[in-house]
């Protein structure tokens, strides 16, 4: 058992392996990607857009369904093509590890923000409202927000509903984030609020993989930063490395057109 | 803009608001003429009455008997709107399956029940019904005539129940269909199953959508609660005509009948809009 435990503290968190996905039948959006995240590591991705990014970390969680390739998730595996019962539990245990944020925050609109995060706990891992709650306030209070615990959607800005999002997602208390274009939806003076918080999830250790171009978070925060352009990699290397000294001609031209 | 808003500090001009009364001024015109238009149509149709020569002490004589029968198309009402909406979940949902055979089934129903007029619905129910029982039980299945021969009531609100059940199916699955497909996605990014996601995040959505076109089902409903006497059943309306040719005095009873249909309905509506602001609570930007 102990060299079991060993092999697992050696597995990545995340493991992606010669992933494709189509849509329709000939829409070929990712090319047989490899990705390895390992536990603790910010992963961020970059590439112009139509390049498969989205696609690639919807993937992660079975919001899409690859067509070949296979998954792994902190331990748990699903291959491309995989049917039934057992295969269904899987995702669901997936989804559990991995949280994920939205471009457009989707919060719940008939519920207030308390109510929100505790969602998961309560439905999901079948706790009682009474016991989630503590946990919720402290996320809340994690992502400054306690003074609009009883609110409603409708009545936060959209960087205050993102952070709620954010504590949506780690009231589930998951192995990974997932962030999809967090920022692109805010107004420019909303950016940073959000941005902040995944720096600090990324200085607790949590395992990150986004897809942002916020350059700042990019540079700062990331271990390492890939760059897709048509459904492949075309460069992979820590954030210092790829922006000054791109290989590819491609990445240079998309990297001078977003540092610009 | 600290600066800025030191210096000035935050002063409507006075002929700003000038302009802010006469918004004000406005509305509460239209509301009180409004008021005024309302009761002028009422006196007028009053006085329509009058100059017809109404026999209003006959309506009152006969009004405690007519008014008995309000029982029968509540009780009528409440019951097909009870098993309508109960089918129309069922419906929709089938609608919205990827099962061939809950598919096709829902869409079946909805076809066929839409597609024939209620009237006729109404006396399968009752008259054909006991026919395919009496088919049956010579095919050698015992009791089933005396269980497909429906007594009025019954089968007045399975004939209603069923039939708007195919109307509203389709209201239900609009009103599941409107809600925003990132509100599925992130319901199962947390894990949740179909049936988490559907009953804790789209129906409490889709049902803030579907109150106002249900609550006009249910109106309709009332009112079409009156095919009832054709079995006869002596709901409201029945009781007016039957009085009303008994006396020669058709106007006056159907005028009456028309008014308690009218009240009722009246009644609903403000339900309705009760339980919609209710609904609308979370949605509000400024409350």
């Amino acid at each position: 058992m102990p060299e079991n435990k060993m092999m697992k503290d050696k597995q990545p968190m995340i493991r992606i392996d010669n992933l494709h996905k189509v849509f329709g039948r000939d829409l070929h959006v990712l090319r047989g990607i490899d990705l390895e995240v390992k536990s603790g590591e910010v992963v961020v991705i970059l590439g112009p857009s139509g390049s498969g990014k989205s696609t690639l970390l919807r993937c992660i969680n079975f919001l899409e369904e690859p067509t070949a390739g296979s998954i792994e998730v902190d331990g748990v595996a699903i291959s491309a093509g995989e049917r039934g019962k057992e295969r269904d539990a899987h995702i669901l245990q997936i989804r559990k590890k991995a949280g994920m944020c939205f471009q457009s925050f989707n919060l719940f609109p008939h519920m207030t923000a308390i109510e929100n995060i505790i969602e998961g706990p309560v439905t999901v891992l079948g706790r009682s409202r009474k016991e989630s709650i503590p946990y919720a306030e402290e996320l809340l209070e994690w992502v400054g927000l306690t003074d609009k615990r009883d609110e409603h959607p409708s009545r936060l800005s959209g960087g205050q509903q993102q952070r709620v999002a954010i504590a949506r997602s780690l009231a589930m208390k998951p192995k990974v984030m997932l962030f999809d274009e967090p920022t692109s939806a805010l107004d420019p003076e909303l950016v940073g609020e959000v941005v902040d918080v995944m720096e600090r999830l990324a200085d607790e250790g949590m395992t990150i993989i986004a897809v942002t171009h916020e350059m700042h978070f990019a540079g700062d925060v990331a271990d390492r930063v890939f760059i897709m352009d048509d459904g492949n990699w075309i460069e992979e290397g820590p954030p210092e490395e790829i922006f000054t000294n791109p290989k590819h001609s491609r990445s240079r031209q998309f990297l001078a057109h977003i540092l610009k | 803009m600290n600066d800025l808003a030191n210096t000035t500090p935050d002063t409507i001009p006075p002929e700003a608001k000038l302009v802010l009364d006469r918004i004000d001024q406005d509305r509460r015109r239209f509301k009180v003429n409004l008021v005024i238009a309302f009761a002028v149509l009422l006196v007028g149709l009053f006085a329509a009455m009058v100059i017809i020569g109404l026999d209003f002490k006959f309506m009152f004589n006969w009004l405690g008997f007519i008014m008995t029968g309000i029982g029968y198309t509540l009780l009528v009402s409440f019951l097909a709107i009870a098993l309508a909406c109960i089918l129309a979940v069922i419906g929709a949902l089938g609608r919205l399956s990827s099962n061939p055979i809950a598919n096709s089934l829902a869409t079946g129903y909805v076809s066929l029940i839409r597609g024939t007029p209620l009237l006729v619905q109404v006396y399968m129910w009752y008259l054909a019904l006991p026919q395919v029982g009496m088919a049956l039980e010579e095919m050698g299945i015992q009791g089933v005539q005396r269980l497909f021969t429906l007594p009025a009531i019954p089968a007045g609100v399975l004939a209603l129940g069923v039939c708007y059940g195919a109307y509203m199916t389709e209201t239900v699955r609009a009103g599941i269909q409107s809600i925003k497909i990132g509100q599925t996605e992130a319901a199962k990014a947390l894990g949740m199953t179909p049936r988490q996601t559907l009953r804790r995040v789209i129906f409490p959505q889709a049902l803030r959508v579907i109150i106002p076109p249900v609550s006009n089902e249910f109106i309709a409903m009332i009112k079409d609660s009156s095919l009832v006497s054709l079995m006869g059943v002596w709901e409201l309306s029945y009781r007016a005509i039957k009085i009303g040719r008994r006396y020669f005095q058709s106007l006056e009873m159907l005028v009456m009948v028309a008014m308690i249909y009218w009240v009722m309905c009246i009644i609903l509506q403000y339900i309705q809009e009760r339980i919609e602001n209710h609904m609308a609570r979370g949605d509000r930007r400024v409350s």
